[in-house]
């Protein structure tokens, strides 16, 4: 029998490690592929200067020396800078003006499913419901997406840069976000599930025998399992939001990602990278919080939950 | 609807897509300006775009550029899957930890960040949706071996093998029929057909947005047309050009794949 402990524990260290794992990880394999990193910004045959270029950016002494001093670097708050999407400019305002766009991009897709999942966790959402939200959430992303750009071309035209249009954009792209890829239906069906399996178990009818609700004596075993779906949903809303925000032009962490990918641009691809790592980071720690509250209030192990 | 009619609807856009691809020409025919933006009625079966090419050939080079992929990444699923399952019915907690901990590494990115990363650092000559789409299946394998595991769980796990042991079955019946053809199926094969969609999806997004970037694309060559191609052109029906047509195969496209998994996984239900 595993302890308790141990899944929250492996979590908190996945925590820890992540937003590190992922810059060195990069940084590894851009040693890795063929020529030298500076080049790339550089190229010899075109441009002069690319020593200096590479000794102004850490990149003249190897992986090691470049990600200790862009990890040093970042804790202080300075991410480096782009190396070709907007050459030389720096990557630290860029993240600070595109995370709001991604965290409201993400919450507002976010709150329909938590209240989809509260609905079916609580069965005031019927189950006839997850036919149509499983039909609803067959389209990918991308057309949800280009259905909401059609919208906004339409109604704003040139004006689709306004304060207005802008709104729009992210209230649109939520609403594609939240349902494209099965992301509520997944959600709503995957936590009734856990709940009716949580519902059939023997002490629930105890419960009941003893003048309990359900909802009081299923919820604490099943919520670590539910914060789990859930984070797996944000990391899911996360993963499209790269899709909508290019197809919809919102200036948010995707597509700054979007943007370092297709023009090469390692700078603001590891920090982009960076920035989701956090993000991952604190989903897991949240969920790993939530399992040792549960496993404190209930003193004991946490009944493992069929998902 | 029955096992029966999902399994051979499901099979025939199967084989519908392969074939398709199989039959892809290397190049695009020559434009005829003459036939530009044809209907599928003055140009059958699917019109022509903004030269004169048949669209007919952009649906069957997309078609070329994800079914081997969709279906490698899927069975790379499968084969996950299947593993968690059975790993689940040994019974080793040590086994179980260190397939926990591989999910939470491999599990705690969006995939998309992932597959981008990937996308960028593959080198020029081994661009392609396959690498693309094994990436994307390893990042959906923690949750297929998750899902398996908790249906090993549920069987009784390493104790619904001794039971059949005592009822004299070989270790290979009980694992192979038993446990992965009557009791896994459902959830691999499901698990499986999901990511062969998502391949097809990723390349369409991913070609879409590169498009609109008018960029090359990570999956394919600049020589051959996605799905996404396709949609490109169909959505300039909002600026009032006439490619309604091309719209309509591209969503019918996207229709076809999103109904053959919803088949698929019909047909291998538990009974």
């Amino acid at each position: 029998m595993q302890r308790w402990y141990v899944r929250p524990l492996v979590r908190l260290i996945a925590a820890l490690l992540l937003p590190a794992a992922v810059p060195a990880v990069i940084t590894a394999l851009i040693w890795a592929l063929p020529g030298d990193p500076a080049a790339i910004i550089c190229p010899p045959e075109v441009c002069s200067g690319t020593e200096e270029l590479a000794k102004r950016w850490n990149l003249n002494d190897g992986p090691v020396h470049f990600f200790t001093e862009w990890i040093g670097a970042a804790l202080s708050g300075d991410f480096g800078r782009s190396w070709r999407l907007q050459q030389g400019a720096p990557v630290a305002p860029m993240l600070i003006e595109s995370i709001p766009n991604t965290a409201l991009l993400v919450l507002f897709s976010f709150l329909p499913i938590l209240l989809g999942v509260i609905g079916a966790a609580t069965r005031v959402l019927p189950r006839a419901a997850d036919g149509l939200l499983r039909i609803l959430g067959l389209p990918p992303s991308v057309i949800f997406a280009l259905a909401a750009s059609a919208i906004i071309t339409i109604k704003y035209g040139s004006a689709a840069f306004g304060d207005e249009a802008e709104r729009v954009k992210l209230v649109l792209g939520a609403l594609a976000l939240g349902l494209a890829d099965a992301a509520m239906a997944g959600a709503v069906s995957g936590v009734r599930g856990l709940m009716e399996s949580e519902r059939k178990q023997r002490y629930v009818r105890f419960g009941i025998l003893r003048g309990e609700g359900v909802l009081q004596n299923t919820l604490p075993n099943a919520l670590p399992a539910i914060i789990g779906q859930l984070r797996a949903r944000v990391l899911h809303l996360l993963s499209g939001a790269v899709i909508v925000e290019v197809v919809l032009q919102i200036n948010g962490l995707g597509d700054l990602l979007w943007g370092g990918t297709l023009y090469q641009d390692f700078g603001v691809v590891i920090a982009a990278a960076f920035g989701f790592a956090v993000i991952s980071a604190g989903l897991l720690i949240t969920q790993a919080l939530v399992e040792i509250g549960v496993a404190l209030h209930v003193r004991r192990a946490p009944k493992v939950v069929a998902p | 609807m029955s096992r029966v009619i999902a399994g051979v609807f499901a099979a025939s856009c199967l084989a519908l897509l392969v074939v398709m691809g199989m039959f892809a020409p290397e190049h695009l025919a020559q434009p005829d300006l003459s036939q530009a933006y044809a209907s599928p009625g003055e140009l059958p079966p699917f019109g022509a775009d903004n030269r004169g090419r048949p669209l007919l050939e952009y649906a069957q080079q997309g078609a070329q550029v994800v079914a081997l992929p969709a279906m490698l990444g899927g069975l790379v699923v499968l084969l996950f899957g299947t593993l968690g399952g059975l790993l689940a019915c040994v019974g080793s907690g040590r086994v179980q930890a260190v397939v926990q901990g591989f999910g939470e590494v491999v599990g705690a990115l969006p995939r998309l960040v992932v597959v981008l990363v990937v996308a960028l650092l593959l080198p020029q000559d081994m661009r392609g949706l396959t690498p693309i789409a094994l990436t994307w299946a390893l990042l959906a394998a923690p949750g297929a071996m998750d899902e398996a595991a908790s249906v090993a769980g549920r069987l009784g796990g390493a104790r619904f093998v001794e039971a059949l042991r005592a009822h004299g079955f070989s270790r290979a019946r009980i694992y192979l029929y038993h446990i992965v053809a009557l009791n896994l199926r459902p959830v691999v094969v499901r698990q499986a057909i999901e990511t062969v969609m998502q391949v097809v999806f990723l390349e369409i997004a991913l070609s879409y947005l590169a498009l609109s970037d008018s960029q090359p694309s990570f999956t394919h060559n600049d020589s051959v047309r996605s799905w996404a191609d396709i949609l490109y052109l169909g959505y300039q029906v909002i600026l009032d050009v006439e490619t309604g047509h091309a719209l309509a195969l591209g969503l019918g496209l996207v229709g076809v794949v999103a109904l053959m998994s919803l088949s698929v996984t019909w047909a291998v239900r538990a009974r």
